[in-house]
This record gives C-alpha cells, sequence and structure tokens, in this order.
C-alpha cells in the first residue's frame, strides 16, 4: 500500500532516468569516433583485393587510439577517425579516411609526430567540432590549420633554405616576400628591426583574443585576421600606420610566413635544422629589408597619407649631393625625431654597424661626383630680416611657417640637424636655386621662379638663424 | 529433554554448518536490518526505529509533512542534490590533477575520453549550482511558513551557514579546470575578498589592520592567483568544506527531529486529498494506544505532554514518508541527469594571465554582490553582504511571534504584506538600477568627493537602507514583527534575482550597460 501520488512520480522519473542513463551508457560505448571506425572497417573489407586483405580487416579491433608526444607532454587523438592516413589504399577514399597527401608521413610517422605538431587543432578532443577547435564557441586557440597555411608548421623544425627545395616552397616565399617588402623597418623578428610596428615574434601562435575581428570578412581566424590585414591594413584596425596592400596569393603568402613566428620551440627530437651561419647581404638586399617599406626604390620624393607627411628620396642624387656618408649615417644611426624615422643603432634594431654601412653604400651608388655649382656670393652676407619676408612668402607653403615641415605639409622640417649643422650652408643656397629633382621642391633661382642669388642668401641665413 | 534437544544433540556438526550456509543469506540480512519486509505497524516502526540510517526520522510521520503543497520537497531536493554532488565528485576527483600544469588538460580528459566522464561531470557542475538555486528556495520556504519558530530558531540560524557553505563550495570548484573562466573568476573574487581595503585606506588604518589583504593572501596563498592558489582551493573543495558541511548537515536533521519534525499549522485537518499521500495506519495492530505517549526524551526536553492530540493525524514513516522520500530522490536524480545529460558545463581556453576576460566576472550567484561592488568596493564586497547575512542569522531572534506557524505567509494580511514588498521592491530597485546607468553616481558629479562618502552613500548602501527602514515601517503600521521579518525577506530575495540577473544579462565589457548579451561588441 503506497500513496499513489509519490508512486507515480517515483516510477515516473525512475523511467526517465534509466532512459537517460542508458542513453549516456550508449554515448560512453559509442562515442563520435566509434561510427567512424565502424565505417572505415567496412571500407576496408569492400576494398580487400584478396583474402588476406579481407581478413586482416576483418580482425580490425575497434578503440580509442591515440598517440603520445613525448616532447611535448600532450595526445592526439586525431587517428581515432582519420583512420587511413598511412593506408595507401586509401589513397582515393573520403574523408576522414583519406590517405595522407605527398610522402611526408614516411619522415614523419605518425607515431612519432601525431598530427597536431604541423596541423594544429585539439589533439585531446575526440569530437569534430572541439577537435579541429573552429570558431568562438570552441574556445581553443588553435583551431586547425587549413591545407593553404599548412606549410607554416615546418619552419618550425626546418630552415627556409631546406623548405625550398624539399616541398616547402611556399612559405619559403613567404619568407622571401617578407624579406623583400621591408617589414623588417618598422616590425622586429628575432631582435632585429624598426620599432615603429609591433615586434612579431609571437604573432602566430597568438591567442585569438589578441585580434580584433569586428571587421574580419569570413571566418574569425588567427590566420584570417592576418591575411585581410595584409590585403588592406586599415579595415581591419582603423587607425593602424601600416603601409602595405597585397593582392590575393601574396598575403597567403605573407600570412604562411606570419604564422611561423610561434613562440613555443618544438622540442629537439622533432627538429632538423641547420643553423649555417648568417649569410653577408649586399647592400641592395639590406636596403630591401630595412628602408624600402617607407622609401620604396628611393629615387622620388613621397607623400604618405598615413604618416601625413613627405618621406625624402634618399637615393636621389639630388640629396646625395647634399648628404655625405658621414651625414647618411648619423641620419641612420640615430634616426628623426618626431618623424618616423626610428634610429638604426644597433642597441636600438639589432642591426649591424657593417650592414649600415653597406646599406649608405648602396645609397650612395648614384652620388654625383661634382656637387653642385658653386654659389657666386658668400654666405655670410644674408640678413635674416628680409629673408623672413622672402620665407614667408615663398616657402612656408610647404615647410611651414616656423619651417618644421611635418605633418600635412610637403616640406621637410628645416630645423633639423642635418640642415642646421651639417649641410654647407652654400648648398642650401644651391638647393634653393636649383631645387631638387624627383621632389616636389622646385628651382627658386632667376631663371625659375625668379629669386635673386641676395634673396637666396638672405633665406638661408634666416633658415639657419631658427632657434634651435 | 525435549524434542528440539535431542534434535540439537543428534545433528552432527557439519549439518549444522550446512544449515547455517543455507540460510546466510537470510541471516545476514536480517542481522543488518533486523526485519524482514515489514507488514505489521510494529514491524513499520522497527524497521524505522533499528536502522541507523532511517532513525533520523520519526517512526511516524504528520500528514501535513507529507503534502507535497507545504514543503514542497526542497530541503530534501538540496539534500539529495549534495548526495549527487559528493557521488559525481569522487568520480571526477579520480581523473583530476590538482596542478596548473595538469588541471586542464585532465578535465579535458574527463570530458573527452573519461566512459561518462562528461556527463558525470556536467552533473557534477549543474547538481552543485542546483544546491545555490533549492537551498534559497528552501529557505524561502521554511521563512513563509514562519517554520524558523517554536523552537527551531538555532536550526534556522544553522541552515544559513550551510547556505554560506554551498556558496563556498560552488565557488571553490568553479576555480578548479584553471581555464580562463577560472582564472578570471578567481581574480574578481579575491579583488572582493580585498575589497576591505576601500574602507580600511579611507579611514587611513591600512597599515595596522589590513583585513582585506590578509583575507586575500588567505583564499590565494599569495597576491596573485598561481600553482599555490589551486592548491588550496582543492584542498578546500575536496576536504575541508565537505566535512564541514557534513557535520552541519548531521546538525540541522537532527535538531528537525530534535524539534519534532517539520512545523504544522495548530488548526490541522486532513482532507481528502491527503489521501493520495499518505496511507492511515492499520488501527486494528493495537500495539499503539489511540493517545499519544511521552517518554523520558520528551520530558528532559521540558514538555508538556499534550494527550490525546494530534494523533489522529500521525501515520507511518514506512512506507509513507520512505516513499515520498525516494520519489523526490528520483525525480532529483532524473533532473539533473536529463538536464546534464543536454547542457554541457562550459570550458573555456587554457587559463591566461595576460588576457583578461571582458567582462572578467564572478560566478554567476556572486554577480549580485560584483554589481553592488562596481558601486563600493567595500560595501559590495564586505559591507553588504555581512550585514545581509547579519539580518539573517537575526531573523529568528528578532520576531518572536508564535501565532499561525506552520500556515504559509501566516495569514491574509501576511499575504499582503509579501505582495506589496514584491511590488514595491521590484519597482524601486530597478528604477535605482536605471538611475545609476542613466545619470551614474556621486563620483560622476563631484569628481573630487572623499572616496569615504561613496562607500557610505551608493546605490547599494541606500537601497538596503530603505529595505531596513521599510521593514521597520511595516512593523510599525501593522504592530506585528512577524510582517516587518517578511517585507524584510521579500525583499532580500528580490534584490538578490533582479541584482542577479541584472549583472549576468544586462553587464557587458567594461562593466558598461547593455539590453542583452547579443548587444556586446564583438572583439
Amino acid at each position: 500500500m503506497y500513496s499513489r501520488f509519490y508512486l507515480s512520480v517515483l516510477l515516473m522519473s525512475g523511467l526517465v532516468l534509466v532512459t537517460y542513463l542508458v542513453l549516456t551508457a550508449y554515448d560512453g560505448v559509442m562515442p563520435e569516433w566509434k561510427h567512424y571506425q565502424i565505417e572505415y572497417k567496412e571500407l576496408l573489407i569492400k576494398n580487400a583485393k584478396d583474402d588476406a586483405t579481407r581478413t586482416r580487416a576483418q580482425s580490425m579491433q575497434s578503440g580509442l587510439r591515440q598517440t603520445y608526444l613525448a616532447g611535448l607532454k600532450r595526445e592526439d587523438r586525431c587517428v581515432n577517425c582519420h583512420l587511413g592516413v598511412d593506408n595507401p589504399m586509401m589513397a582515393d577514399a573520403k574523408l576522414p579516411f583519406k590517405k595522407h597527401s605527398g610522402n611526408y608521413l614516411a619522415n614523419h610517422p605518425v607515431d612519432k609526430f601525431g598530427c597536431t605538431v604541423c596541423h594544429d587543432g585539439q589533439g585531446s578532443a575526440t569530437t569534430l567540432e572541439s577537435a579541429h577547435g573552429k570558431g568562438h564557441g570552441a574556445h581553443w586557440d588553435r583551431p586547425v590549420l587549413p591545407l593553404e597555411y599548412v606549410q607554416s608548421s615546418c619552419a618550425q623544425c626546418h630552415d627556409f633554405d631546406m623548405l625550398s627545395k624539399n616541398g616547402g616552397a611556399k612559405v619559403a616565399g613567404g619568407e622571401t616576400l617578407f624579406n623583400e617588402k621591408g617589414c623588417r623597418g618598422c616590425h622586429k623578428v628575432n631582435g632585429r628591426g624598426g620599432s615603429l610596428g609591433k615586434t612579431l615574434d609571437k604573432v602566430g601562435s597568438e591567442p585569438i583574443a589578441y585580434f580584433s575581428m569586428k571587421h574580419v570578412i569570413g571566418d574569425h581566424t588567427v590566420y584570417n585576421w592576418l591575411k585581410r590585414h595584409f590585403e588592406d591594413p586599415q579595415n581591419i584596425m582603423r587607425n593602424s600606420e601600416m603601409k602595405v596592400s597585397l593582392k590575393g596569393s601574396d598575403s597567403a603568402l605573407l600570412t604562411m610566413f606570419a604564422m611561423t613566428l610561434r613562440s613555443d620551440e618544438m622540442p629537439k627530437q622533432y627538429r632538423d635544422m641547420k643553423y649555417t651561419p648568417e649569410v653577408k647581404l649586399n647592400g641592395e638586399s639590406l636596403y630591401k629589408r630595412y628602408c624600402i617599406a617607407c622609401h620604396e626604390d628611393g629615387t622620388r620624393s613621397l607623400y604618405n597619407e598615413i604618416f601625413n607627411r613627405t618621406i625624402p628620396a634618399i637615393r636621389n642624387p639630388a640629396f646625395l649631393k647634399a648628404a655625405d656618408d658621414k651625414t647618411l649615417e648619423t641620419i641612420i644611426k640615430e634616426g628623426r625625431k618626431s618623424t618616423q624615422m626610428t634610429s638604426w643603432k644597433t642597441v636600438a634594431s639589432g642591426v649591424s654597424d657593417e650592414d649600415v654601412k653597406n646599406i649608405i653604400g648602396y645609397l650612395s651608388e648614384k652620388r654625383p661626383a661634382e656637387k653642385y655649382e658653386p654659389f657666386p656670393i658668400p654666405m655670410s652676407q644674408g640678413e635674416p630680416n628680409n629673408g623672413k619676408n622672402i620665407f614667408e612668402t615663398h616657402c612656408s607653403v610647404c615647410h611651414g611657417k616656423d619651417g618644421r615641415g611635418g605633418e600635412d605639409r610637403l616640406g621637410v622640417s628645416l630645423r633639423s640637424p642635418v640642415v642646421q649643422k651639417m649641410v654647407n650652408p652654400e648648398f642650401l643656397a644651391a638647393t634653393i636655386r636649383d631645387g631638387r629633382s624627383g621632389t616636389p621642391m622646385p628651382p627658386f633661382g632667376k631663371d625659375a621662379i625668379g629669386l635673386g642669388d641676395k634673396d637666396i642668401a638672405d633665406v638661408v641665413a634666416y633658415v639657419r638663424a631658427f632657434p634651435k | 529433554m525435549n524434542e528440539v534437544e535431542v534434535n540439537e544433540i543428534e545433528r552432527s556438526g557439519l549439518s549444522k554448518f550446512t544449515d547455517n550456509l543455507k540460510s546466510l543469506a537470510a541471516t545476514v540480512f536480517g542481522s543488518v536490518f533486523r526485519n524482514g519486509s515489514p507488514n505489521s505497524d510494529k514491524a513499520r516502526a522497527s524497521a524505522i526505529f533499528n536502522n541507523f540510517f532511517l532513525h533520523i526520522q520519526g517512526t511516524k510521520t504528520h500528514i501535513n509533512t507529507l503534502r507535497p503543497s507545504y514543503t514542497l520537497g526542497l530541503g530534501l531536493i538540496s539534500f539529495f542534490l549534495l548526495v549527487i554532488v559528493v557521488a559525481s565528485g569522487i568520480f571526477l576527483m579520480v581523473y583530476y590533477n590538482p596542478s596548473v600544469e595538469n588541471a586542464y588538460q585532465s578535465v579535458k580528459n574527463i570530458i573527452y575520453v573519461v566512459f561518462g566522464g562528461n556527463v558525470t561531470r556536467n552533473i557534477h557542475k549543474w547538481a552543485g549550482e542546483g544546491m545555490i538555486i533549492f537551498v534559497l528556495l528552501h529557505m524561502a520556504r521554511v521563512f513563509f511558513t514562519g517554520s524558523y519558530k517554536s523552537g527551531r530558531e538555532f536550526n534556522w540560524v544553522v541552515g544559513v551557514i550551510l547556505l554560506i557553505l554551498v556558496f563556498v563550495l560552488n565557488l571553490t570548484g568553479y576555480l578548479l579546470p584553471w581555464d580562463q573562466l577560472s582564472y578570471w573568476a578567481l581574480v574578481i573574487v579575491s579583488n572582493i575578498m580585498q575589497s576591505p581595503r576601500e574602507l580600511t585606506d579611507s579611514l587611513g588604518i591600512t597599515r595596522f589592520f589590513d583585513v582585506g589583504t590578509f583575507s586575500r593572501e588567505f583564499f590565494l596563498a599569495g597576491m596573485v592567483p598561481g600553482k599555490e592558489s589551486l592548491n588550496r582551493v582543492y584542498l578546500f573543495h575536496v576536504m575541508v568544506l565537505p566535512l564541514i558541511i557534513s557535520v552541519f548537515a548531521g546538525i540541522h536533521f537532527w535538531r528537525i527531529r530534535k524539534d519534532g519534525g517539520m512545523t504544522k499549522p495548530d488548526a490541522f485537518s486532513p482532507t481528502v486529498s491527503d489521501s493520495g499521500y499518505a496511507v492511515p495506519p492499520a488501527k486494528t495492530a493495537g500495539i499503539f494506544p489511540t493517545h499519544k505517549t511521552y517518554g523520558l526524551m520528551e520530558l528532559a526536553r521540558g514538555k508538556t505532554p499534550s494527550v490525546d492530540k494530534d494523533i489522529e493525524n500521525m501515520v507511518f514513516s514506512w512506507p509513507n514518508l520512505l516513499i515520498a522520500e525516494l520519489a523526490v530522490l528520483m525525480l532529483t536524480l532524473a533532473a539533473v541527469v536529463v538536464y546534464s545529460y543536454y547542457i554541457n558545463a562550459p570550458i573555456r581556453e587554457f587559463a591566461n594571465p595576460l588576457i583578461p576576460e571582458n567582462p572578467a566576472k564572478a560566478p554567476w550567484y556572486f554577480l549580485g554582490l560584483q554589481e553592488l561592488l562596481s558601486y563600493s568596493a567595500f560595501m559590495g564586497g564586505a559591507g553588504l553582504p555581512m550585514l545581509t547575512l547579519f539580518g539573517l542569522f537575526l531573523i529568528p531572534y528578532l520576531d518572536r511571534e508564535q501565532y499561525n506557524v506552520g500556515t504559509w505567509f501566516t495569514d491574509r494580511k501576511g499575504k499582503l504584506i509579501a505582495f506589496e514588498a514584491f511590488v514595491i521592491s521590484t519597482v524601486l530597485l530597478i528604477g535605482i538600477l536605471v538611475f545609476a546607468v542613466n545619470f551614474g553616481w556621486l563620483r560622476s558629479w563631484f569628481p573630487e568627493i572623499p572616496q569615504l562618502v561613496i562607500t557610505l552613500v551608493n546605490p547599494g548602501s541606500i537601497w538596503v537602507g530603505f529595505i531596513i527602514v521599510w521593514s521597520l515601517f511595516v512593523i510599525r503600521r501593522t504592530g506585528s514583527t512577524r510582517m516587518g521579518a517578511m517585507s524584510l525577506f521579500v525583499m532580500f530575495l528580490v534584490s538578490y534575482v533582479i541584482l542577479t540577473y541584472f549583472a549576468t544579462e544586462m553587464r557587458g565589457p567594461n562593466w558598461g550597460f547593455f539590453w542583452s548579451m547579443s548587444q556586446w561588441p564583438i572583439h
């Protein structure tokens, strides 16, 4: 005799409980991967060409498989579903049973390297969604790499030299692009490069939370962020000063290279890297590596819309007339205050004195032998007061009323140490008279705008008299 | 010499042994349970009386206790959730490793490869958080039926201690997976623990009396979360707190029994529907008198034997109470398992001190505090929670009216007062939140104002002050302390629910206001 109410509650919830315990147990016995293993076994039996293979296929046991990566202290369980990775018969099978492409596995046996060493993803997971780790809901910082970026993993263990010849051409191409586009002009890698941009050493392994995904079209992943960013940086980060706009394939290559820059070093047992002594680079390569991003080929001065200032043409003969090697070295090593030209001293940029010298050698290749047409009157005769009037009429448009040049102006700063101290005043006068070809600086002499030699001398006197 | 004794002598030793062997199952079972399946009232009574686990209950139970509409089974559900949590917790302990290096991966392994591990983890998580909800609901039931009165005052206090323990157990468990949620909750909670500093700083006595930093260090084993914190939190979670909660739960149950079971209305009369919940005793058995008698235990408690009262409304605990308890157990188990089968306990990325979650939020059950904390660290983190707990502890001592104990909301007036408090607190609290969100607070109007003023005058303290004043006003208006307590308690519940909801759903990055989570800026 029991209370009917409680008895029915007891029985009904008992029924529900048993049902869900059975469901839980079923999921325990038949997890997602086991269905793949059953399907794979059927596929094996179907594809068997002779009796021996068929028997072997029929004796296949299903069960949890994992590769323990001793060096990394983690497990890869991908092979629970990707069952045919090293089975040549599965070359044409569908995913996830398909054999691994190429002959990579010959040198990278699955039982030593597992899968995530190259492909990323969450190795310990046993469901598709969490193992691939894609999307915000997966809460995994290293989602599986799409095939187009997998080569970025090769560089963890191999040098680019070796990769360029042995199937890693794309990632090696990315490195070349990185060096030739002058990325190091702003970014440091391995302690070498400019300091305008962010240091890139760990960018390939940074968690997704570091990247603002608000304006990224497509997948919200780090590699997609990088790719879109290389195509149009300001579109991803509105106030970015980065100056680059790569086309599709190039941006993919550079993304691939960026993904190689990871914080964690592979343990020794996985690495096969030749640490060759660094190749001495010639001036041109160095120029490309450190300077080209801003100065381009250096023959024309450029107005940069992001910096809001003019970038001088440093390989322009007219410029080189003014700047001797000593001046160039000072500018390069000290940088230019209040401009984007940062210091390239060894302590600041990691670039050796010898490399700076090589760069200067490359810059000054086109320096004309003869300096400039001598100026007829001595500079000491210039009157600053008259110079002031002329300056305000003719020069301040580009150089600014105070001669500081800088933001939003075409002209360079006339208060820089170069103009004020290092350059011979006579050279300044000659520049005003003849202009500077390849830059917006026009000639102001009698034949052009019509300033007399005396007026020019006055302007020089005024400019040199700027308070320091 | 009779026949039996002759048989004893004549039987060989070996045949005695085989006989014993044959009846082994029956004798072992009998020695453990002392009775077979009870089929008489005496046997039913002795089944309860002689069983260690059952004797915490009376041999007879009042019909009122068996009515689902009276207790709603809330206390039992809380207890069964505790049992479920302990059982699933032991399962998880087998696999979990409390070290910063392995904790996260061991939780992932529980999810991905341990048989039934994911569901068990979910059960542990949801049953644990369910305890918070059901202990609060149970507390509300006890309050509204006036069951903290007539000798049960201290048991109410034990109950409040159990509530605190449930909060702390949940919190310590939240920190164990060592993912982003754990780490940043640890940071927030340690900040809450450090919050008394705001007051000591304003008073300039931090140098001598730095209780905030002390409690933070006590909790974190240092000033920042690290491997020592994890170790300490784990120790609390699996050993210290479970021991303490077992002791207090034991005291809680023991006192219920000693206080004569559940409260019941003075004027109780069984209704027709009661036959659905209880089976009346067999009157024919004749071993129990129709009048209740009192033994030494009751006399020792100084009770006057009130003979010939209430006896008609008692039924045997076996099977009436046991089937009810079993039904609640099964219902709880089924609900937890079904919920856990579908809803996964969250786990984020591995803990990373360099990437703050924005907003970094405490576990949901502390978010009401975090909202108060955003107005004033001291008030939200220490002042108001202390005051609330103090108030909860004192309720049975400040309201000692013994009128209509065991009746929901006491009487018609009580219902009106409770409803009035519900409406007023809902409207006013939402009003205060809207005001604070729209217009800011003192700091936005007088940037130079001393922090001490804000500590004392902020939306949180004003609100709590209002609750107290309103309750005193109700006492004055109705002339009843019970009515004042009723307003106070209703407003406490409403505040907990509204503040928790507000801080969970409407506070986004940088603790800014958003209508819903879907409007948070994507990062």
